[in-house]
């Protein structure tokens, strides 16, 4: 009996009747294989089933004592990674995490160099909010220096919710452990990350950008920079005005005061180029300077050392150097900005006698 | 429990107390029995029911409170007690108090009259299957108290689906127990379970052949139908998996027992298991004999009974041990076959539950019923009762012709039956589709 499928219009479109090819009375033989099914299920689920191409056996993991094994590219929350050898972080602050985090739970400070008050290529404080992180990973995949990876770990649930916006020294992980959890992924970017790592470090004064909980690795870089100030090569310090001050002494200094003193040293020496009295090194001999140039760096100059002087007088206690100990903030910024002027004018003056005197030959 | 006090108190220890006060501890003693172990095997059945299913799902299922999760339904019942009682402000509170008890007491009552064991019955009624089956649809009573006093449509509508379904589905039920009766000749279970020693063949029609304990009823054609229709019929009157349309979750919350919490949602949970296990310990008993098997006769026929007052106390003790392993054992597997329906099909919606109940099952009931009246002519009367065609027969040759008759009729009547069903099934589908392009 084969008629034509049933077929109507409704509104919302057609009602196909399904014509099984199977037509025929099963008098319960359909029923009684239908158990057989669940019979062949319940019979085999005695037997352990850990492979996903089978569909019998138990695949219940018995999760607090055994756990699952992690596929690699599992991503639940973002860490930061630091390197084994050199304990340096691999994050650089470049904010690319930051920028494109959907929830925008990711918050961090660049880290500055004490003495120039320059940024330097290292985070000095790395926030995560957990508890609003989506885990999309996008972080880990668009920072340029496999600095942020995504984590593992899974059992984060606490009854403290301020536990859950996490620092930086709970999100440190050393490469060792990125590499355990994700061996392949690892290996892909490891050539490239550990060199524009090398290239960070080089950039990175004093102790920035080693981790802040690895103290004795902290200890023993600073035990070589201080090796390294103790011996000054000639070559390497030409300038020898702070070098007569101790080396214990410089250490103990403030970042601001040395910025200060810095800012002091910069300015001399832009004035001393911008008069032409001390012939610079690479300058060669002053021709006729531009004297809008001239006037402007020895300006800068000028304010820079009064500033200076300012911040030095505005001190009580004058150290042995004549170096102010407790400068205020605002004349320390100051100072620092006058430096940076005077800098920045000295060098255009420069570029102009060099260009100059090009011409002139 | 009479007789061993009896012979306790006033045989061996000569106290000479009187019936009365025997007869009052005895019954205590029962009651409390029956109450102790009413709600263990409901616990057990939980757990039970849970790990089996769970099996077939491909899980492990409980499996942490104690050794393989034996106490989950201890727990489960500490949870139960510990929940706040919530009774709706549009609620009849008396009513809605009430319904809880009304549906446990009849699944407790029925167990006054299931024999445990050989000579193991808590009271040996005449009437003790009528008993059964009327008692059991008291609880019907007490699901449209709690439907109705919860004031709630979920609970309303599933009341109305449970007392439609137990009513349609008793009719079969009974239907196919009248084939046992009659075949029987008696109401009293223990005469069923009596009937069916032997071997394959009752010796009652076989005399000389040895007593295995093994004259079940399901080897016969007429026993196998209705062990059958009794079986589906006791799923849809326990609200088992293809038949739990009162319940169902998916359509109306938990039907009756939607507004219940706590213990009173517990002894609706209780009645349905302990209900549960009381049909499939009478699927055992009437189909499968019950307690009998091999050995169990042997051992009893050596004990003290009131037939053979010097008997061995032991074999008492040992002809009851196996007796009730026996009747545990297949009613635990037929508890089993239920979870394994459960995992196996989905549920059926309402008008087909009435359909197979009231097309199907009932009309095949009535068949096997004459096929019941066929095998006690063939195998019991003789020319006295006008049945002339098998005089002179040898009682082999009766109950093979009775066999072959009845095997013929049962399958006649089931293909005819399954072919005019699936015709109508399917015609109705079609009107239905006609009847919705009509409306557009």
């Amino acid at each position: 009996m084969m008629e034509p499928p049933f077929e109507i219009e409704i509104p919302r479109g057609r009602v196909i009747e399904v014509q099984r090819d199977d037509s025929r009375v099963r008098r319960g033989g359909g029923l009684l294989r239908g158990m057989a099914v669940i019979w062949k299920h319940w019979k085999e689920s005695f037997r352990l089933n850990r492979s996903y191409s089978q569909i019998h056996g138990t695949f219940t993991i018995q999760y607090p004592e055994e756990k699952p094994r992690i596929p690699e590219a599992y991503r639940n929350m973002p860490i930061l990674l630091y390197d084994d050898e050199t304990g340096h972080e691999l994050c650089t602050s470049c904010f690319q995490c930051e920028r494109i985090c959907p929830p925008q739970v990711i918050h961090m400070t660049q880290a500055k160099d004490p003495a120039t008050g320059k940024p330097v290529p290292a985070v000095a404080e790395f926030i995560i909010e957990y508890d609003a992180c989506m885990s999309c990973g996008f972080c880990a995949e668009v920072c340029p220096f496999d600095a942020i990876k995504m984590d593992h770990e899974f059992e984060l649930s606490t009854d403290d919710h301020a536990q859950l916006t996490v620092h930086k020294a709970q999100l440190n992980r050393p490469i060792s452990y990125y590499a355990s959890i994700a061996p392949t992924m690892w290996a892909e970017v490891r050539e490239s990350a550990l060199k524009k790592l090398q290239g960070n470090i080089r950039r990175r004064p004093d102790v920035i950008g080693i981790a802040p909980h690895l103290t004795e690795r902290i200890a023993a870089r600073r035990a070589e920079l201080a090796a390294q100030a103790a011996a000054p090569s000639p070559a390497a310090e030409p300038a020898s005005p702070p070098a007569p001050s101790a080396p214990t002494e410089a250490r103990k200094l403030t970042p601001e005061e040395k910025a200060a003193k810095l800012a002091a040293i910069r300015a001399a020496k832009a004035a001393q180029a911008g008069d032409g009295v001390t012939p610079s090194a690479e300058g060669g001999t002053p021709a006729e300077a531009p004297p809008a140039d001239d006037k402007a760096a020895r300006l800068a100059a000028i304010r820079a050392a009064n500033a200076a002087k300012k911040a030095a007088a505005t001190d009580a206690a004058p150290a042995a150097t004549g170096e102010p100990t407790t400068p205020t903030p605002a004349d320390d910024k100051a100072a620092r900005l006058a430096a940076i002027r005077a800098a920045n004018a000295a060098k255009r003056k420069q570029a102009a006698d060099s260009v100059d005197t090009e011409e002139g030959s | 429990m009479y007789d061993i006090l009896q012979a306790l108190i006033n045989g061996t220890f000569g106290w000479g107390w009187p019936d009365w006060l025997i007869y009052l501890i005895s019954s205590l003693v029962v009651v409390t029995i029956i109450l102790v172990v009413a709600p263990l095997q409901m616990l057990f059945f939980t757990y039970y029911e849970r790990r089996v299913i769970a099996r077939m799902q491909d899980r492990i299922g409980p499996n942490r409170v104690g050794p393989e999760g034996i106490w989950q339904p201890i727990a489960d019942g500490v949870k139960m007690f510990t929940k706040e009682d919530i009774v709706p402000e549009a609620a009849d509170r008396i009513v809605h108090f009430l319904a809880p008890c009304v549906v446990v007491a009849p699944t407790i009552l029925m167990f006054a009259v299931v024999p445990w064991g050989p000579g193991m019955t808590p009271v040996d009624l005449p009437t003790s299957l009528l008993f059964f089956f009327a008692v059991s649809s008291i609880s019907a009573v007490g699901l449209m108290m709690a439907g109705w006093a919860s004031n709630n449509k979920f609970s309303l509508l599933g009341a109305m689906r449970a007392v439609a379904q137990m009513v349609s589905y008793e009719i079969p039920a009974v239907l196919s127990l009248i084939a046992i009766v009659m075949i029987v000749g008696s109401l009293s279970i223990n005469s069923i379970i009596e009937y069916q020693a032997g071997l394959l063949i009752s010796n009652r029609d076989l005399p000389g052949i040895p007593d295995l304990g093994l004259g079940w009823f399901v080897f016969t054609p007429v026993g196998f139908v209705a062990f059958i229709a009794f079986f589906i019929a006791a799923l849809a009157e326990g609200e088992r998996t293809p038949f739990d349309i009162p319940e169902a979750d998916s359509e109306i919350v938990a039907g009756y027992m939607t507004e219940y919490s706590g213990m009173k949602f517990g002894l609706f949970y209780l009645a349905q298991y302990v209900l549960n296990f009381l049909l499939c310990a009478i699927t055992a008993i009437l189909f499968f004999g019950g307690w009998q098997g091999p050995g169990v006769n042997w051992l009893y026929a050596q004990a003290i009974t009131p037939t053979n007052p010097d008997g061995n106390g032991l074999f008492n003790v040992l002809a009851g041990a196996l007796g009730v392993f026996y009747f545990l054992l297949k009613t635990y597997i037929f508890f089993f076959v239920m979870v394994w329906l459960r995992g196996a099909f989905p549920r059926l919606r309402i008008d087909q539950l009435m359909d197979f109940g009231w097309k199907f099952l009932i009309p095949l009931t009535l068949a096997n019923l004459f096929s019941a009246a066929v095998w006690v002519a063939f195998t019991r009367w003789g020319a006295a009762e006008g049945m002339l065609i098998t005089v002179g027969w040898s009682p082999v040759l009766r109950w093979l012709a009775a066999f072959i008759i009845t095997l013929a009729i049962n399958i006649g009547v089931y293909l005819w039956l399954t072919q005019v069903y699936a015709a109508s099934q399917a015609e109705r589908r079609r009107v239905e589709l006609e009847e919705l392009s009509a409306t557009l």
